[in-house]
């Protein structure tokens, strides 16, 4: 089964990372898999384009079916192998309407991180602002404070007492977000849920390789 | 809800009325993902759940009524019984996981089927943020922060954008929508593409998603769900109308 898988991915990826944890969730390990660089350029090469007309990462493929877009990867996954592995979906309805919306909570404090670290690629210099530049780190400080809120004296994981699919999708963001300097004292909640998920088989063994092996960034160290 | 014949004997699941009573929606007009959610609501037969009708332009989004089921201030904000889900596409996901037999199948089973409605949900997403940063430029930029080049350059992304869905929607036909038969990806998408005729899109250089506007504009949950002053006005704005 794993075997008819393919993942194109990019190391330090959050959405790349989301595919890599539910496959391991769901003992799909095995799969084909090809590290692309994205400094390279790799990710608008032939063979990604192929399998995802966009030119982003990462490409998924199981058999001739494609599933591009990291999370309806997973959504695809916990579906199609609901029986194997971990369940990545609750059963409670509290618990699963609580999943879904971090879910999607968890793509705005990707876009919020993006918009202050990715400033500078995006923004060609002649529209940049020190206004805008402040209030995108406002926006994502008062976002962190609030996933900082949501969890303390929470159960461990986003959706209550089990680890979901709203961990898959967003814990690689908040190790992202870490990864880029930010201090964990500023957020002590979301500081032990971070360093609790690190140890988590899934995770641990595809943390992004060379965050092992370099320093990180200081861009965030301030906030 | 009616049952036919002898008691105990129905010709269709009835459904209950009192899993809707225990559902609201706080809702503003013309919001693409409010209307998902009432979209997602009629196809699963929950008809009946409570709703009001708030005001962005008078700021009742921020209202304390609204910052209890969600402290972020937006709409939709929807509540099943003691279960909150906000965030649009998470209430809908929430709807068709608890009440999956009921009314539409909105997630096929079939795994190519079902890959295609999940990819295309998402890929819904970063339709609604292209449409947004044109639509609302003015709302979304300070004016000293407001640049001509920035403006034409997020008209571009979303042309880029639109004719990837234009593509995707070459087979359009009744019964054979974003990903087959009508599915989540099309509650999450359609409103979308209604918002963007509505701003102007022209019909004759996006003829798919023409089709696949005024096919859908009849199914009855978007018939019902259809926002009010939009019937009201036949004009609307005009931003697109060049893309």
């Amino acid at each position: 089964m794993a075997k008819d898988m393919t993942l194109l991915w990019g190391s330090g990826s959050p959405p790349c990372w989301r595919v890599q944890i539910a496959l391991e969730e769901k003992n799909l390990q095995g799969y084909n898999q090809k590290l692309l660089s994205f400094e390279k350029g790799e990710h608008k090469s032939k063979e990604v384009l192929e399998i995802n007309p966009r030119g982003q990462l990462p490409a998924f493929k199981h058999k001739n079916i494609i599933v591009n877009e990291s999370c309806g990867a997973c959504f695809y996954l916990e579906n199609q192998f609901k029986s194997q592995g971990n369940q990545l979906i609750p059963e409670g309805a509290a618990e699963v309407g609580l999943m879904y919306q971090r879910i999607f909570e968890g793509q705005i404090l990707g876009q919020k991180i993006a918009d202050v670290v990715r400033y500078t690629k995006k923004v060609p210099e002649a529209e940049r602002h020190d206004s805008a530049v402040k209030r995108n780190r406002e926006a994502l400080k008062q976002e962190i404070q609030t996933w900082d809120g949501y969890l303390k004296g929470s159960d461990g994981y986003l959706s209550g007492k089990s680890f979901s699919l709203a961990d898959v999708i967003v814990y690689p963001v908040v190790a992202f977000f870490f990864r880029l300097g930010a201090n964990e004292s500023h957020y002590p909640n979301l500081a032990a849920y971070y360093n609790k998920l690190k140890v988590r088989p899934s995770i641990k063994k595809t943390w992004p390789q060379y965050w092992l092996e370099a320093p990180g960034q200081e861009q965030l160290k301030d906030l | 809800m009616t049952s036919s014949g002898f008691p105990g004997c129905q010709s269709a699941p009835a459904v209950p009325a009192h899993m809707a009573k225990s559902m609201s929606l706080l809702w503003g007009a013309g919001s693409p993902p409010c209307w998902r959610v009432m979209i997602t609501l009629e196809e699963k037969r929950l008809q009946g759940y409570k709703r009001k009708l708030l005001s962005f332009q008078k700021g009742e989004h921020k209202s304390q009524e609204v910052l209890e089921v969600n402290p972020r201030g937006q709409l939709p904000a929807f509540r099943h019984g003691d279960v909150v889900v906000n965030e649009s596409t998470a209430a809908c996901l929430y709807l068709e996981n608890r009440f999956q037999s009921q009314g539409n199948r909105l997630i096929p089973d079939s795994p190519a089927e079902q890959a295609l409605v999940f990819q295309r949900m998402m890929e819904g997403l970063t339709l609604t943020d292209r449409l947004n940063s044109v639509i609302y430029y003015d709302l979304l930029v300070p004016e000293e922060e407001r640049h001509d080049s920035a403006l034409k350059r997020s008209k571009e992304t979303l042309s880029t954008e639109l004719q990837l869905w234009e593509g995707y929607l070459q087979n359009v036909a009744a019964g054979s929508y974003l990903a087959g038969p009508f599915s989540l990806a099309d509650v999450v998408v359609y409103p979308n593409v209604a918002f963007a005729f509505r701003f102007g899109l022209s019909a004759g250089r996006f003829p798919k998603l023409a089709k696949y506007y005024s096919l859908l504009k009849e199914r009855p949950s978007i018939k019902a769900s259809w926002p009010p002053q939009w019937m009201s006005s036949r004009q609307g704005y005009d931003v697109l109308k060049d893309l």
